[in-house]
């Protein structure tokens, strides 16, 4: 086997590398890739930023009309007396 | 201080168990309070699988129906949110899985996958990220462009995308939610958020 990763076995590993759920040999192996490949550094600070920003969405204040809200009120009230 | 929590009482968010004894015996001044305080959170949920206005309030109103239906199911103990926010989920999943074919045209994810060498390289020059994730927060052209990649996606990738980096599930749970081995969960992760960087990528390029 080879002892070197390319930066495409690097890529396909990123996500269990950024969670942490590399065998440490392999987690090694992707460490001494990073160290010598400066396009693979960015992009896996473009890989993760972008999870992130992803993440940052959950937060994100939706508004609910007012109208639909009403319409879910009478609906949900007709529901509950047909039982 | 007096005032602002006599007004905080008046906008009063009911407590759990006034909701669910409220559900149960079909009070409709509970459901109306029950509308008001969560068909807001639950509407940003479902938001996140599918942003057809109309669906979405499809999806809601089955949600909101299904929480009164299933309420005597629920154990009291446990926290009435998470198990609302699963039902929403459920039922987005649901639904996309049975509309998928009609409306979703097929993208191909090969086209928006890094590009390698023959010898495993990346190809040059590689893009350098331009913005803080946080910046999505204010910059909410960026965030249109983020929800617009992410509904764009084949709901084969969406949903495991949606659940791992908006909902934070671990990927054990998204696979047995959606009924997929793990190794295929995360794979199909994986390959969504390679694509939304590239559709990222795109963006970034065409406003340098
Ligand atoms: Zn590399």
């Amino acid at each position: 086997m080879r002892t070197l990763f390319n930066c495409k076995e690097c890529v396909d590993l990123l996500m269990d590398y950024l969670e942490g759920n590399l065998d440490p040999e392999i987690q090694k192996k992707l460490d001494q890739h990073f160290a010598a490949c400066p396009p693979c550094v960015k992009f896996l600070d473009s890989y993760r930023a972008c999870s992130e920003m992803a993440q940052q969405l959950k937060d994100q204040q939706v508004r609910i009309p007012l109208e639909l809200e009403n319409r879910l009120k009478a609906f949900l009230k007709e529901e509950i007396k047909k039982v | 201080m007096v005032i602002f929590s006599l007004r905080q009482m008046r906008a009063k968010e009911l407590g759990q168990q006034q909701i669910i004894e409220g559900l149960k015996s079909h009070d409709s001044e509970i459901v109306d309070d029950f509308v008001q305080q969560f068909s807001r959170p639950l509407f940003g949920i479902i938001l996140n699988y599918t942003k057809n206005p109309s669906d979405a309030e499809e999806i809601l109103q089955d949600t909101l129906l299904r929480v009164i239906r299933k309420i005597d199911t629920f154990r009291q103990e446990s926290d009435l949110w998470p198990w609302m926010k699963r039902i929403a989920i459920n039922n987005s999943i649901m639904w996309l899985r049975k509309n998928r074919s009609i409306r979703q045209r097929e993208v191909h994810l090969e086209d928006f996958t890094p590009q390698f060498s023959e010898d495993g390289h990346l190809e040059h020059p590689i893009f350098s990220w331009p913005v803080d994730p946080e910046d999505i927060i204010l910059n909410t052209e960026l965030a249109s462009q983020l929800y617009e990649a992410i509904q764009s996606l084949p709901f084969e990738y969406r949903t495991p995308l949606v659940l791992r980096d908006i909902e934070g599930y671990p990927v054990k749970q998204i696979a047995s939610l959606l009924g997929l081995k793990e190794a295929t969960a995360k794979t199909r992760v994986h390959r969504a958020r390679l694509f939304l960087r590239e559709k990222l990528i795109k963006y970034f390029e065409g406003q340098a």
